[in-house]
């Protein structure tokens, strides 16, 4: 290879590398000096919903440019994107999901000593923050009509022990097969079967249960159906379920860069509730409504926040 | 909560007064994405441009090359697009130059092979009449070869937008955006039909009309009807 060639090669691979570094026109964002970060979100409407409401925040509160990546396959995938160092925030991960996802851990039933050990795990293996749940939990519910639930005075799962042998359950087809919060778990764990149960899609159990076809199912607990069917979702009182709960996270190295990031998402700890989500999802799902739209007009509602710590001086120029 | 009107009409409502329904609700996002989905689609061709088409001209000079070249071409062409996207997310990480580079690869085969054709089969009579005229090697080909090529590399550069806009479609799947985020969200969501329907009846619609248009530019460009003109 002569020195010319050498030379050419040089500038076509750096060209490539700068071409990666640097937005093209009518792509990117437009960089600001107060700088940018990005949040990445998996594909599910819940979690695209949380990216936007991180991304309303952070306009509402600083001058920092922030961008939503959604449509991520795999809450592993997120994870590495920010491991990589393409994303900053983490808009969503479910405690449970992380244990036994980007951790390998076994599953832990104990809702504190989950936490802990995803807050330690993603400190030490991602580097990452584990903030403070969001206040709603997207976890496995066993779900019965309003009727039902007046009619024998259901209101945690054991509740249904003498009633059990008459009921027709539908559950999710992988629920049927999971090690440690499967079926077969649940046998043991709460001593009691149902007379039949159907292994079923997912998203068709709230339909089956509210046409009467099921008297009790398994489903999603956010699911914007449970609040619009008028479902009653049963407690799981032996706690059965890992726990769920959702919770933003980000990069340590960001944190220390926009200090003003970790008081956004601590200002969101507690501030979405089970029913919120519900509806949220809903409206999403079944109206049609973008997420983007959904999350500014919630965040609205709740005028963004303001009254609650810690306390933050909305961005002026905008 | 959340003050949205028209919630209640909605459910009764078939797929495409549906899809009306979320045009006129997200029309300016429907937009965005789309012309996001334009550029980088056309970004990503504009560079394999760049790089094919005097490639093109270079293997066209020296025949040994070209079946090396083409070949190599080809094995890129080969690799299914998910595939590809997914070994380059590796590389480059996720976002929408990933995505970019993709289609610049799928662009090289249609664009070096059509540049070849269309050099190759200038008719030797008029390279010998230019060079009788004192022409340099530079002029013969900024002058004879390139007009003469032009509309057989305009065929290249069609084909490889039409296949850009359907690689970039799967570009949601790095984080991209573009009308893909539109089509995989429809799949996400419970009464997605109409969504999907948003996503992909554009992604469609710029496939045909980048086509159409370029079908147009190579007619024009054609040097049988400029003379026939």
């Amino acid at each position: 290879m002569t020195f010319k060639k050498k030379m050419k090669l040089a500038a076509l691979s750096s060209a490539a590398v700068m071409m990666t570094a640097c937005s093209l026109p009518g792509l990117g964002a437009g960089l600001t000096e107060e700088g940018n970060i990005t949040i990445a979100t998996q594909s599910s409407t819940e979690m695209v919903i949380l990216g936007y409401i991180v991304q309303g925040m952070v306009n509402h509160y600083s001058d920092i440019n922030a961008d939503v990546i959604q449509n991520l396959g795999s809450s592993t995938m997120v994870t590495q994107a920010l491991a990589q160092g393409d994303a900053d925030v983490a808009a969503a991960s479910y405690t449970g999901t992380a244990l036994t996802g980007e951790l390998g851990m076994d599953p832990i039933t104990d809702p504190d000593e989950a936490r802990e050990a995803v807050t330690e795990g993603f400190r030490e293996q991602y580097n990452m923050r584990y903030f403070p749940s969001y206040g709603f939990e997207n976890t496995y519910a066993f779900l019965v009509t309003s009727e039902l639930a007046e009619e024998h005075g259901l209101e945690t799962i054991s509740d249904l022990e003498p009633i059990a042998g008459d009921l027709t359950a539908g559950v999710d087809n992988s629920w049927m097969e999971r090690e440690g919060d499967g079926y077969r778990a649940f046998l043991e764990t709460y001593e009691f079967d149902f007379d039949t149960v159907y292994p079923m899609e997912i998203g068709l159990v709230y339909d089956a249960v509210q046409s009467g076809n099921m008297d009790i199912v398994l489903g999603y607990s956010t699911d914007g159906r449970i609040a619009s069917y008028d479902l009653v979702f049963l407690e799981d009182d032996l706690n059965f379920f890992p726990p769920y709960d959702a919770s933003p996270s980000a990069l340590y190295d960001t944190l220390e860069e926009y200090p003003l990031i970790e008081d956004i998402l601590l200002k969101l700890e507690g501030m979405i509730e089970t029913e919120q989500m519900q509806e949220m999802n809903f409206i999403a799902d079944e109206y049609l409504i973008e997420p983007a739209t959904v999350a500014v007009e919630f965040l609205e509602a709740n005028n963004y926040f303001e009254d609650s710590e810690p306390y933050l001086e909305p961005a002026g120029g905008e | 909560m959340l003050n949205i009107e028209g919630l209640d009409e909605l459910s009764q409502m078939n797929n495409v007064q549906q899809l009306i329904y979320y045009v006129q609700q997200n029309g300016p996002y429907l937009w965005d994405q789309f012309v996001r989905h334009f550029l980088i689609s056309i970004y990503g061709v504009l560079f394999a441009a760049l790089v094919a088409i005097p490639l093109g001209f270079y293997i066209a000079r020296h025949s040994k090359l070209a079946d090396w070249v083409v070949g190599a071409a080809n094995v890129i062409q080969t690799i299914p697009s998910l595939a590809m996207l997914s070994i380059l997310m590796l590389g480059f990480g996720i976002g929408v130059n990933t995505v970019i580079i993709t289609v610049f690869l799928y662009s090289l085969l249609p664009i070096v092979k059509n540049t070849y054709a269309g050099v190759k089969s200038v008719d030797n009579a008029l390279i010998d009449a230019a060079k009788g005229m004192g022409m340099t090697r530079w002029q013969q080909t900024y002058k004879v070869e390139l007009p003469m090529a032009l509309s057989v590399i305009m065929a290249g550069l069609r084909n490889a937008l039409v296949v850009a806009i359907g690689v970039t479609a799967i570009g949601t799947f790095v984080g991209a955006g573009g009308l893909g985020d539109i089509i995989q969200r429809g799949v996400n969501a419970s009464q997605g039909g109409a969504i999907i329907l948003a996503g992909a009846i554009p992604t469609a619609l710029m496939a045909v009309a980048a086509d159409l248009v370029l079908a147009w530019l190579e007619r024009k460009l054609n040097p049988a009807s400029r003379i026939s003109r």
